[in-house]
């Protein structure tokens, strides 16, 4: 018997393939799984659907469930719930960070430090991906993406690690200094805001790389040429064409490192020092400290989590506006 | 020469396991009757002895599966989080956290007739008045710390060593580093007052107001403080980076350092400074109870063991002649004279509600300013 594709798919009698022993072919070969196929892609909306449905399923119990955990553990007076205790909801955990100012420093320290460190990371990575996008030849583009991508196949605390072994008072810079004569003392770059500054820069760059490169390849190169034709200088060249034709990439990678900063908790306890304290390391101490205060950590995360969205919807906005102004 | 001193120290710690190891097969010989399985255990770093836990898991048939924890804070979430069925056997929790587990029902009594070993304790610490709680004991004493003044012997002298004031001078400003929690109770024994804050446990507003000063004093002092830290590792790698020259920290860490032959001392400063016992204890609902007798009795069989897990951690062994096991190197680094032995107290539990409650808000305020 010879297999007859256009039969199987009318579903018209002999339609199945020569008997075959192994799994897949048993399974193609029973009667139910045919039935099943046909109800699944009896539409491509069901097709869609049923495609769909793993991904979707992760995503809700995955990245949504634990954040829905968070928040309703935040607006509990008690958890992990101690024998004997009986659990009730409150808001008085998020009333303990509006009423106590000592929360406050380490949160506006953290919305500071992440909006300064996006822009160190924009100004540092826009010339290399302008570098890799336009200077490069693309047959060699990917080989420098893959030396640029070579860091990040270690994990962020091994990363960490080597910046602290960079900027310690025995560390590369320090030793190389005092090489070549120009100090007599390590320069204490450890346990500052610089130390953690360039950690998280560091940390976070290819975040920013990866999106300003997409965006600066697409950039016709003519257009710069007719600029240059018509007298415009180099600095006029990138003001009114490269940076507004590469908006959507800068919007997407500071949206990003934005975000990632204001997370960042490892970098900040190993670089950072006694003034660097961000607001990670205060809602990682009450899951710490043993006791009821985990609620009280998760309303502070909770809150946090809406004030970065909240300043890159903003922030999404003005780069929509600046889009639009450039157009008109 | 410290490569020959670590090597040294590395064959001398060795033989010492080895030796340990050999001393108990028939105990463990009796343990493998019991049948096999596995037996679950939260502690810290170089707790268990790599040699005994290969050899324990040989001999019985238990796999010893070690988690480890760097705070009894984490520690209490975590079990908190899987109760009442939790994953753990055994943990480590310090005696003067004690009350705060077995009020939240996280530890069951240790059955002391279960051990046949536990005769193998110095009295001093098994028998110790924080050790029986309700009629029970909750845990094996295993090891001792304190919290010490510990400075670089190349930039700062013994004298200068022997006052907490020294950490808080200007001299050594940008080159010193703590543990905040642990520094306010310091810093009120500094001021004169009950950093267990038992004497207060009747006037909490007297309690709140000697935190605020330790606090103050804690904030007025921070620009010269180059790191405030959290765990032992942090400690010794900031002293042999030399980014830091002076620094409170458990002794274990800074005697670890001591027998690697880093130029290290440490004091306990004549304000005083508090003591800790870390102890062995099952959790409540212990998945394998019997695995974890078993595993309890077999780490408490021989001093060797005791030596070896001092040899390891630096912390001082809480087992009867351990001490006979342990070069002279390492007996230096885990000894104090008579007087600065004076100095020292154990941490207390009674008013850790009160204490914490007012402790905790203090540091993060610290941290903040």
């Amino acid at each position: 018997m010879t297999y007859d594709a256009s039969a199987e798919r009318e579903g018209r009698p002999g339609a199945r393939p020569a008997a075959d022993p192994t799994f897949w072919g048993r399974l193609t070969g029973w009667g139910p799984y045919h039935v099943l196929m046909r109800i699944a892609t009896a539409s491509p909306r069901r097709q869609f659907a049923i495609l769909a449905a793993f991904p979707i399923l992760w995503v809700l119990t995955q990245h949504l469930g634990p954040m829905l955990q968070m928040l309703r553990v935040s607006l509990t007076d008690a958890y992990p719930v101690a024998p004997g205790v009986e659990q009730s909801f409150t808001l008085e955990n998020y009333a303990r960070f509006f009423g106590d100012s000592i929360f406050w420093m380490p949160f506006f320290r953290t919305l500071t430090f992440a909006a300064v460190f996006t822009f160190c990371t924009l100004v540092i990575t826009y010339p290399v991906a302008y570098f890799l996008a336009r200077h490069v030849s693309r047959r060699n583009q990917m080989l420098f993406l893959l030396l640029l991508l070579i860091p990040f196949w270690v994990g962020e605390i091994v990363r960490t690690y080597a910046i602290m072994i960079l900027l310690g008072n025995t560390g590369a810079v320090n030793m190389v200094l005092r090489f070549f004569g120009l100090i007599d003392r390590p320069i204490p770059f450890m346990y500052t805001s610089f130390s953690m500054g360039v950690g998280i820069v560091y940390l976070t760059a290819l975040y920013m790389l990866l999106p300003l490169y997409s965006a600066l390849e697409k950039l016709p190169k003519s257009m710069n040429e007719a600029a240059a034709d018509l007298g415009a200088g180099a600095w006029t060249r990138f003001r009114r064409i490269s940076l507004p034709m590469t908006i959507e990439g800068i919007s997407s990678g500071c949206t990003l490192v934005f975000l990632i900063s204001t997370g960042f908790y490892a970098t900040p306890i190993l670089l950072g020092g006694p003034s660097t304290t961000v607001f990670a390391e205060t809602i990682a101490g009450f899951f710490h400290v043993a006791g009821d205060e985990w609620p009280t950590g998760a309303a502070f995360a909770t809150i946090m989590f809406a004030a970065a969205l909240v300043i890159t919807a903003a922030f999404q906005r003005l780069m929509n506006a600046l889009r639009k102004g450039d157009r008109t | 020469m410290s490569k020959l001193i670590y090597n040294r120290r590395r064959f001398l710690g060795t033989a010492a396991a080895t030796g340990a190891a050999l001393a108990s097969p028939a105990y463990l010989r009796r343990a493998m009757a019991q049948g096999s399985g596995e037996v679950n255990i939260w502690t810290y770093n170089d707790f268990v002895p790599e040699s005994f836990k290969e050899q324990f898991e040989s001999e019985t048939g238990i796999k010893v599966n070690v988690r480890l924890v760097d705070d009894q804070g984490k520690q209490f979430n975590l079990l908190a989080a899987e109760q009442p069925n939790p994953t753990v056997d055994i943990m480590t929790v310090a005696g003067h956290r004690f009350l705060q587990f077995i009020d939240s029902e996280l530890l069951a009594p240790l059955d002391t007739d279960r051990l046949s070993n536990w005769g193998n304790i110095n009295p001093t610490f098994s028998e110790s008045d924080w050790a029986t709680i309700n009629g029970n004991k909750w845990g094996a004493p295993i090891l001792s710390g304190m919290e010490v003044l510990s400075y670089n012997t190349d930039y700062v002298t013994e004298e200068e060593a022997l006052t907490w004031d020294t950490l808080f001078s200007e001299k050594y400003s940008g080159q010193t580093a703590y543990i905040i929690q642990d520094m306010m109770s310091i810093v009120m024994l500094m001021m004169g007052y009950d950093g267990n804050m038992v004497a207060y446990m009747d006037d909490p507003e007297k309690a709140a107001q000697i935190v605020e000063e330790a606090k103050q004093f804690l904030i007025e002092h921070k620009p010269l403080v180059r790191k405030y830290y959290d765990g032992g590792a942090e400690f010794q790698q900031m002293m042999v980076n030399q980014d830091i020259v002076l620094g409170h920290s458990w002794n274990g860490p800074a005697a670890a350092l001591i027998n690697d032959g880093f130029p290290l001392g440490m004091t306990i400063p004549r304000e005083g400074s508090y003591g800790f016992v870390y102890t062995y204890n099952i959790a409540n609902n212990a998945p394998n109870v019997d695995n974890a007798y078993t595993f309890l009795d077999a780490i408490l069989a021989s001093p060797e063991i005791g030596a070896s897990m001092t040899k390891a951690s630096g912390f001082i062994s809480t087992y009867k002649g351990a001490d006979q096991y342990l070069t002279e190197l390492e007996k230096k680094s885990t000894s104090f004279p008579e007087e600065q032995l004076a100095n020292l107290q154990f941490f207390r539990a009674e008013a850790n509600d009160m204490k914490y409650s007012l402790l905790d808000p203090a540091v993060e305020a610290i941290k903040a300013a």
